[in-house]
């Protein structure tokens, strides 16, 4: 079975415009205080302290190992905290854990799911555990499979389902009853880049009626779907990053022989769609330029404009943005072998 | 309410689904009606003693079968995650998925009461004994899913879980064979944890409160074991 298209409204890539989050407007939905935990002696997760707002969405960043997941099984109860607090909806996850529980929809890592049920059974079966019933639970589950475009599959047996609609099966059951927070870990994984783009328009979609907290390795994935970003290494919060919206560009790392430098910044000057060239000294018998262009994309067709011209460059690639400097900058630390 | 019917219902399909619970029933009842024929035919006497006593051998070997994949395949899964990160109590999914196994182990002995049928067809059975037999393998079964649910808890691996509830499930059994090595008073304790012993009475006619008692008591410690292995850590 394929995925199919959802609905157009869902295929947004841009963030809504709304009320900066973060700064005290809405108010707090997950309050995180000097949160840890161990395994043993080992620290998996030391003195995390953040917030997750009403209607944002916080990406939460870091290497593999450096306690992403733990905090969000901590956060949705099935790991108990070492030290520190976290609370949902003013419920505290140890104290009021059934409380807290009840607030959050929860998609694990790799979407498990019984492979024996039919999707609407399962989207039944776990609003009957989150004590929905009657009236309540059939809106639910018409929602939540209107919402995900799960209608073509409502008697599909789960196991059969592609790796996409799985996804869409585990998202559906943990919007079901409306949850105050909305946890993901790694949704993107195994999906490709259509279920990709159709993912990132949904959390912003559910975005609108839940806080987002969701985990994933593709940063610029993150930079286009989140409010702010935790990055976290060994454990530790790094920082807690604002993110000023979507960018309207990309910039485009190019290389080219020195020799030609004045021919080749004079064609990248007179290339359509090019918002400003600035030089860079690589070094060597290089020059180069950092180019800011109005599409992301762009490297293939501005290496093939040059070509036209008669200019072989060296290279021509997507820049790093922002986020992802500021990631590689602030990990740097980790040595990876 | 609703969270726990939801979950017993879900376990019911689950252990119905796959073709294991078919296999045990088939097994169970194959083995248990060749027995009966043979000892009615061979003794001419109208009693169910010697089946009970084989049924309750085929439990302690089939009901490992039954409890292996409880949570060791939610766990290799993942859908445990589903269920504990979900407003409901461990103890709620370990008692959801010991209702499950119950019931079609139940199921399963209901179907020798045709035997009973036969006997009362055809002769004029002690009611006594039948019933309390009966009764014996209630709660044998109750002591067997619930020791098996427990060693469940503790693995992802359904073979291990299978293999390791044998193991102390057989260690229970034969455990009187080791009490007659020990010295007085130890000797009657040990005796005293023999799931063949405690089971004899049952079989024959005579019920001992003490008895009841036990099969409760590991009941309920292997039930509590259970939703320990699952709690959140």
């Amino acid at each position: 079975m394929t995925s199919s298209t959802l609905t157009p409204d869902l295929h947004l890539t841009d963030k809504a415009r709304r009320a900066p989050a973060g700064f005290g407007i809405a108010p707090a939905v997950v309050s995180i205080e000097r949160l840890g935990k161990r395994y043993g002696r080992r620290c998996a997760v030391d003195g995390v302290s953040f917030e997750v707002n009403e209607r944002e969405v916080v990406g939460l960043l870091g290497p593999n190992g450096s306690g992403k997941t733990t905090i969000l099984r901590i956060l949705t109860g099935y790991l108990r905290p070492s030290e520190g607090t976290v609370r949902i909806d003013g419920f505290d996850v140890v104290r009021d854990g059934q409380q807290a529980r009840a607030r959050v929809g929860y998609v694990p890592e790799n979407a498990p799911l019984y492979g024996h049920m039919r999707v609407d059974e399962f989207l039944h079966f776990m609003g009957r555990l989150r004590g929905m019933r009657g009236p309540a639970l059939r809106r639910g589950v018409e929602s939540a499979r209107a919402r995900l475009s799960l209608d073509p599959v409502g008697d599909a047996v789960i196991g059969r389902l592609s790796r996409g609609y799985r996804q869409r099966v585990s998202i559906a059951q943990a919007v079901l009853h409306d949850p105050k927070l909305l946890v993901l870990d790694e949704p993107t994984n195994g999906l490709d880049p259509r279920q990709v783009i159709e993912l990132r328009g949904l959390l912003r979609t559910l975005a609108h009626d839940s806080a987002v907290l969701v985990t994933s390795h593709i940063l610029a994935e993150m930079e286009r779907v989140a409010d702010r970003v935790a990055i976290l290494l060994d454990g530790r919060l790094l920082t807690v990053h604002p993110l000023a919206g979507p960018r309207s560009g990309a910039s485009l790392r190019v290389r080219a022989r020195a020799d030609r430098a004045d021919e080749v910044a004079a064609a990248l000057s007179g290339l359509p769609g090019i918002a400003g060239v600035t030089r860079e000294e690589p070094g060597g018998a290089l020059a180069g330029w950092r180019v800011e262009v109005a599409e992301a994309g762009a490297a293939p067709h501005v290496a093939a404009a040059l070509c036209l011209v008669g200019i072989a460059s060296v290279e021509t690639v997507e820049a790093a943005s922002d986020l992802e400097e500021l990631f590689l900058r602030l990990t740097a630390s980790r040595v990876v072998h | 309410m609703t969270a726990f019917l939801a979950l017993v219902a879900k376990e019911l399909r689950a252990l119905f689904v796959s073709p294991i619970a078919y296999a045990v029933i088939a097994v169970f009842l194959v083995l248990n009606g060749y027995g009966f024929a043979v000892t009615l035919i061979a003794t001419k006497q109208a009693t169910l003693a010697n089946v009970f006593f084989q049924a309750a051998v085929q439990l302690v070997l089939l009901v490992p079968l039954v409890t292996m994949r409880q949570f060791a395949e939610e766990r290799r899964g993942g859908t445990l995650e589903l269920l504990l990160t979900a407003p409901v109590r461990e103890g709620d999914i370990v008692l959801a998925k010991f209702a499950a196994s119950m019931g079609m182990l139940l199921a399963m002995v209901a179907l020798t009461l045709i035997y009973a049928g036969v006997l009362a067809r055809f002769s004029t059975p002690d009611w006594g004994p039948i019933y309390s037999g009966y009764l014996g393998l209630v709660l044998l079964a109750g002591a067997l899913v619930s020791i098996g649910l427990a060693v469940s808890a503790l693995t992802a691996n359904q073979i291990v879980a299978a293999v390791v509830s044998l193991g102390v499930f057989g260690m229970l059994w034969a455990i009187d064979a080791w009490a007659a090595l020990l010295p007085s008073p130890i000797d009657d304790w040990v005796l005293g944890l023999s799931l063949l012993a405690r089971f004899q009475p049952f079989a024959v006619g005579a019920m001992y409160a003490s008895d009841f008692g036990f099969f409760l008591v590991v009941t309920l410690l292997g039930l509590f074991l259970a939703a320990r292995g699952l709690a959140r850590r």
